[in-house]
């Protein structure tokens, strides 16, 4: 295969994009286009991605190298030469297959779900970039152009979560993914310039810096290490960058599951497998991030059970899975986090649409409170957000319990026994707060339902496929105990930090646990909120419900300080003290003048005086000088 | 060579601006033909950026005799660090025209900006000091006049305040260089004011050379401006019209930070490595200062006004950084940071023109009344915010591996500059261009086919500048090394 196909996975959709953006200038300048050639346009892009990241995986797979494409210097300074270059190795091919495949479902689900919306065109404009940014990220061959996808991933975040720009909340919560994003990316830039000077100088795509990493001294390591992290904390909203998802869930519900699954927040967990050679030498960095991504999967689920709005839920169960995911990377599983990375994106892209079909029939709804008794009015969708919902709690045989099981099996090998108790009381709560969703929205009465708004193909058609998706993508990554190879371990070899063999009698018995645990969730889920009660208005309250307040706390320190201090610098410094030195300084010459001024008093004894003066010591100079 | 090109690129608005100005000609035809007389220098620069070699020294040379008895002469030429700042200059003043196409100013102005175009064109091409001490005051007449006659608020004292508070800073200028010239002259027994003679001089004690370094640079520090130097900066952009703010913002303040590494650099290379980590202090302290301080602004032109003070001191950060990261990352934001500031009050501009003078309060809703407007807007914004695929990034990361190298700590706090502009810039964004309220913009129109023209003209030299800098950077990096390596090392060593 020729290698320049990298760069059209990248090439197609940004070139999608901006194609779709002229358009709809066009077309709401000029003249009106249908929105059948933008549905056109917008879908081929994906698709083809995906069928080109087929070819490279088929490729691949049938032991060819790794793809290195490099059409240009990106930047030569000082004799260092940065390459704009794209790599094709089995992770980047392997992220790129499910962020095309997710991608593609979601656009086409979007097309049903955006239809007749007046900003049709730029939606998928911005959709496509957001691809694009995406498989930039991933395909790049070095942490700088890396960066440029990064980055552009989370411009597009702003773009998509203000989508309905006139509303200032939705701007609001647009300005703070993108603000909270920068805090993590200031992370990685100065892990990234520390990174160039001490090995890129040698060489800075990810093959140079591979060998020549264990030049650096380790202290060095772990504050590249901690600084890449941060970055990675704000792209997959980790604590205490978290602030943004459940805030991105203003922009419209495709948006929220293009980010929450395919694209976005996956990018810090694939970041960190990406730089696996870094993380290998620096275990204790591991370790903390293994315990943000604990203790951030227990916060979020813990929130996640008394937030009332649908998508709020979903957002917090997010950040909760994404902690699993750094349990694992952090624990050197790089493989087993990648393997959670990709059954999450198939139920969660599933919970997303559905929750999004939901709020559509029900005529935009959000509050579960206010929904209930659909299953019979939405059987299908039903039925799909019930294996969605058996698959992130850990029920086998569905996706979910596959990745999750593994994750607390590889914890409890590394003797990491809090995290494995975190992980598996997290388990618990998962199951009670996803059950608890399904249940107050599916079942009970409601008498309060309206007419039900018809939901086309284009938003059923997805949810299929996604729910078979949900079902079977756990069957790559069998254990041991099932069977001899583990297609995803297999496939990432290079990533799976080494074999961890285990009694399978001792594998049996975890799963057992994590089985128990996860059905005594939804059991608790289903005796209080089964049969529930639609008569008696909910009113969530207190401290969890209100998010421990965190939001506001940021709020005060963050956004009030600095404009305090922003006031201070231009009011009472810049105008009070600098500005006034100046106009004194400027005063006084006037009043200089003025005397000065004086002098001029149209005598003429006075001026033959002044004359008389200059003469004679300017004559004086002269004798003294010459004399 | 071309004899005589540079010399037609500076004199040709001038000689233009005098005809118009003498011919009773209406105001249309005087911008016309202005218009036509920018494309015309416009494309004489690109020949140059095409013929232009990949050396280091000074190419396309005009030397004659100005002044002979005191050895003042005529002389130009051109290295990569002014060949890109005046690629800039001749490629943004014609874009700026077909933004003030619609401004129905008199004759004057136009006639105007014909003569600042020659003072800015010719400071920056000056290799004689007398003569660039010509160029550098004439330039700012026209701004004077720009200003005071078709200013708004307080203009006259903000006029005076700008041209009181450079002259005095020129002043200092002024003497150093006569000093420079007499100390030449006690030397060799010759006048010069060439640099290429000044920086041979060798009997100034080191006390002297620090008194003249900090001549040239209190009056480059005021128009660039560093702190504390800038509180007329703030004052001038609110009261100035469209025109005279881009000039000032887009193109003269960084003739501030083109004269320290043109004439101070060279002259002094020992004070400029010694003073250094003040200047690059300032100017990380600046960047951090003026990004605080513009957030709270509620006019527009005065939260850009701190903007560009905040950037042109990480500018000025880069070329003390004394290594090449630094002085390409400062030759490259100049640029970008001309190109987005000057783009971004250029559509101020069409703001105010619609819908009057406003606080930022008074804006809001405009994105759906002029999209094209919104896309631009946000296109320049990105720039300014250093996102990665515009030429904001690429010079912001250099000037942070710049500093870096000179020193790790500063490196990493230079790094903050990812927030500082994404701050302000999305809350101003927010506030003025895209939530509705309940001001009344329906006046508001979209931007014509000129200014669509125009503007994404830019925004896609801002863009293919970000995505492959390298085709805008290998031009100039003889001249950096040239600038670190012989100037630089070699003025140390002597």
């Amino acid at each position: 295969m020729n290698s320049s196909l990298l760069a059209w996975i990248i090439l197609i959709p940004f070139i999608s994009s901006f194609v779709l953006g002229a358009l709809y200038l066009y077309s709401i300048s000029i003249k009106k286009i249908n929105d059948t050639i933008f549905t056109f346009l917008a879908i081929l892009a994906p698709i083809t991605s995906f069928l080109i990241g087929v070819a490279f995986f088929l490729s691949l797979k049938n032991g060819a190298t790794d793809y290195m494409y490099e059409p240009y210097t990106w930047l030569g300074v000082n004799g260092y030469i940065i390459s704009m270059g794209f790599l094709g190795d089995k992770l980047s091919i392997f992220m790129v297959l499910f962020v095309t495949f997710i991608g593609s479902t979601i656009h086409v689900y979007a097309a049903g779900y955006m239809k007749g919306d007046e900003g049709y065109g730029k939606f998928f404009s911005y959709f496509n970039l957001f691809m694009a940014s995406m498989l930039l990220l991933v395909l790049a061959n070095s942490p700088i152009i890396m960066f440029i996808g990064w980055e552009g991933v989370g411009l597009c975040s702003y773009l998509l979560i203000g989508f309905y720009f006139t509303e200032p909340l939705n701007v609001v919560a647009g300005n703070k993914a993108f603000i909270v994003n920068r805090v993590g990316d200031l992370g990685f830039i100065i892990g990234l310039v520390i990174m160039f000077f001490y090995v890129g100088k040698l060489g800075f795509d990810y093959y140079a810096l591979e060998d020549y990493i264990s030049l650096v001294p380790t202290s060095i390591l772990t504050i590249i290490g901690i600084a890449l992290f941060v970055g990675a904390m704000g792209k997959s909203a980790q604590i205490p960058l978290y602030v943004w998802l459940p805030d991105a869930m203003a922009g419209p519900t495709p948006v929220s599951a293009l980010i929450h699954a395919a694209t976005m927040v996956t990018a810090g967990v694939y970041m960190v497998a990406r730089f696996h050679f870094l993380y290998d030498l620096i275990p204790h960095v591991g370790e903390f991030m293994a315990y943000i991504g604990a203790f951030s999967a227990l916060f979020a689920a813990i929130i996640a059970m008394r937030q009332t709005d649908i998508k709020k839920i979903l957002a917090y169960s997010t950040i909760s899975q994404l902690g699993y995911m750094f349990i694992a990377v952090g624990l050197g599983a790089y493989s087993t986090g990648l393997f959670h990375v990709f059954t999450h994106a198939f139920f969660k892209a599933l919970l997303f649409m559905g929750a999004g079909a939901v709020i559509i029939a029900v005529g935009h709804e959000q509050n579960i409170f206010k929904m209930g008794g659909l299953r019979k009015k939405l059987p299908l969708v039903y039925s799909v957000m019930l294996i969605a919902t058996l698959a992130i709690s850990g029920i086998p045989p569905f996706s979910g319990f596959f990745s999750k099981d593994e994750i607390l099996l590889k914890a409890y090998r590394h003797h990491e026994y809090l995290i494995y108790g975190i992980g598996l009381f997290t388990a618990a709560l998962t199951a009670y707060y996803m059950f608890r969703l399904f249940f107050v929205t599916f079942h009970g009465k409601n008498y309060k339902q309206k007419e039900m708004h018809y939901l086309s193909w284009s938003m059923k058609a997805p949810l299929l496929v996604l729910a078979f998706g949900a079902t079977v993508a756990g069957f790559v990554g069998l254990p041991e105990v099932f069977s001899q190879t583990n297609l995803i371990d297999e496939w990432l070899k290079a990533y799976s930090g080494g074999a961890l063999h285990v009694e399978h009698t001792t594998e049996i018995m975890f799963m057992g646990i994590s089985v128990v645990v996860g059905l005594a969730g939804i059991v608790v889920a289903y005796v209080k909120y089964f049969k529930y009660d639609f008569n008696k208005e909910i009113q969530e309250s207190g401290i969890v419900y209100n998010k421990f307040y965190i939001d506001e706390v940021y709020h005060f320190i963050f956004v009030r300080g600095i404009q305090k201090l922003s006031r201070f610098i231009s009011v009472d410094v810049d105008d009070g003290v600098i500005d006034k030195a100046v106009m004194s300084l400027c005063g006084g010459f006037i009043n200089m003048g003025r005397r000065i001024g004086r002098m001029q008093c149209a005598n003429t004894r006075v001026y033959a005086f002044f004359m008389l003066l200059g003469i004679s010591s300017f004559s004086l100079y002269l004798i003294l000088k010459l004399g | 060579m071309d004899i005589g090109l540079l010399s037609f690129i500076i004199f040709l608005p001038l000689i233009v601006s005098f005809i118009l100005l003498v011919l009773p000609v209406g105001m249309k035809i005087t911008r016309n033909i202005a218009f036509v007389t920018t494309i015309i220098v416009f494309l004489l620069s690109l020949s140059i950026f095409f013929k232009f070699q990949l050396t280091d020294y000074m190419q396309f040379r005009e030397f004659h005799p100005w002044i002979s008895s005191y050895g003042i002469y005529y002389s130009l030429g051109v290295d990569g660090f002014s060949m890109i700042i005046l690629m800039l200059i001749t490629t943004l003043i014609p874009l700026g025209y077909l933004f003030l196409w619609k401004t129905k100013k008199s004759k004057g102005y136009w006639a105007s900006m014909l003569l600042i175009q020659t003072g800015v064109t010719g400071a920056l091409l000056s290799l004689d000091l007398v003569l660039f001490y010509f160029f550098w005051e004439s330039m700012l007449l026209p701004v004077f006049m720009i200003i005071g006659i078709y200013g708004t608020g307080n203009r006259i004292f903000s006029t005076l305040k700008i041209t009181i508070y450079t002259i005095m800073g020129s002043l200092f200028m002024l003497v150093s260089i006569l000093y420079l010239g007499v100390a030449f002259y006690n030397e060799f027994g010759v006048w010069s004011f060439q640099l290429s003679d000044l920086v041979q001089i060798t009997t100034l004690s080191n006390f002297e050379r620090t008194l003249l370094f900090f001549g040239f640079m209190i009056a480059f520090a005021i128009k660039i401006p560093l702190f504390p130097f800038h509180t007329w900066l703030m004052q001038t952009y609110s009261n100035s019209p469209t025109g005279g703010v881009f000039i000032l913002s887009a193109i003269m303040a960084k003739l501030g930070i083109y004269g320290i590494v043109r004439f101070v650099l060279p002259l002094f290379p020992h004070q400029y490595v010694e003073f250094a980590p003040y200047f690059v202090g300032l100017g990380v302290f600046g960047l951090i200062y003026f990004g605080i301080a513009a957030l709270m602004q509620q006019n527009i032109k005065r939260m850009f006004a701190y903007s560009s003070a905040s950037h042109l001191a990480f500018i000025t950060a880069g070329i003390f950084s004394l290594n090449a990261y630094g002085m390409t990352g400062a030759a490259f934001l100049i640029v970008a940071h001309a190109m987005a500031t000057g783009g971004l009050f250029l559509l101020t501009g069409t703001i105010e023109y619609d819908l009057g003078i406003r606080s930022i309060s008074g804006l809001g809703g405009i994105a759906k009344k002029a999209p094209f407007l919104t896309v631009a807007f946000a296109l320049m914004l990105l720039c300014i915010v250093g996102l990665p695929g515009t030429n904001g990034f690429v010079s912001e990361l250099l000037i942070i591996f710049g500093l870096f190298e000179y020193n790790h700590y500063v490196g990493v706090i230079s790094a903050l500059t990812v927030l500082v502009a994404a701050s302000f810039m999305f809350w101003l964004f927010q506030r003025a261009i895209l939530v509705k309220t309940d001001n009344d913009v329906s006046k508001m129109k979209d931007l014509d086919i000129k200014e669509i023209v125009g503007i994404f003209g830019l925004a896609a030299v801002i863009i293919a500048m970000g995505l492959y800098p390298h085709w805008f950077l290998y031009k100039i990096e003889p001249t950096i090394q040239h600038y670190l390596v012989d100037i630089l090392k070699v003025g140390i060593g002597s």
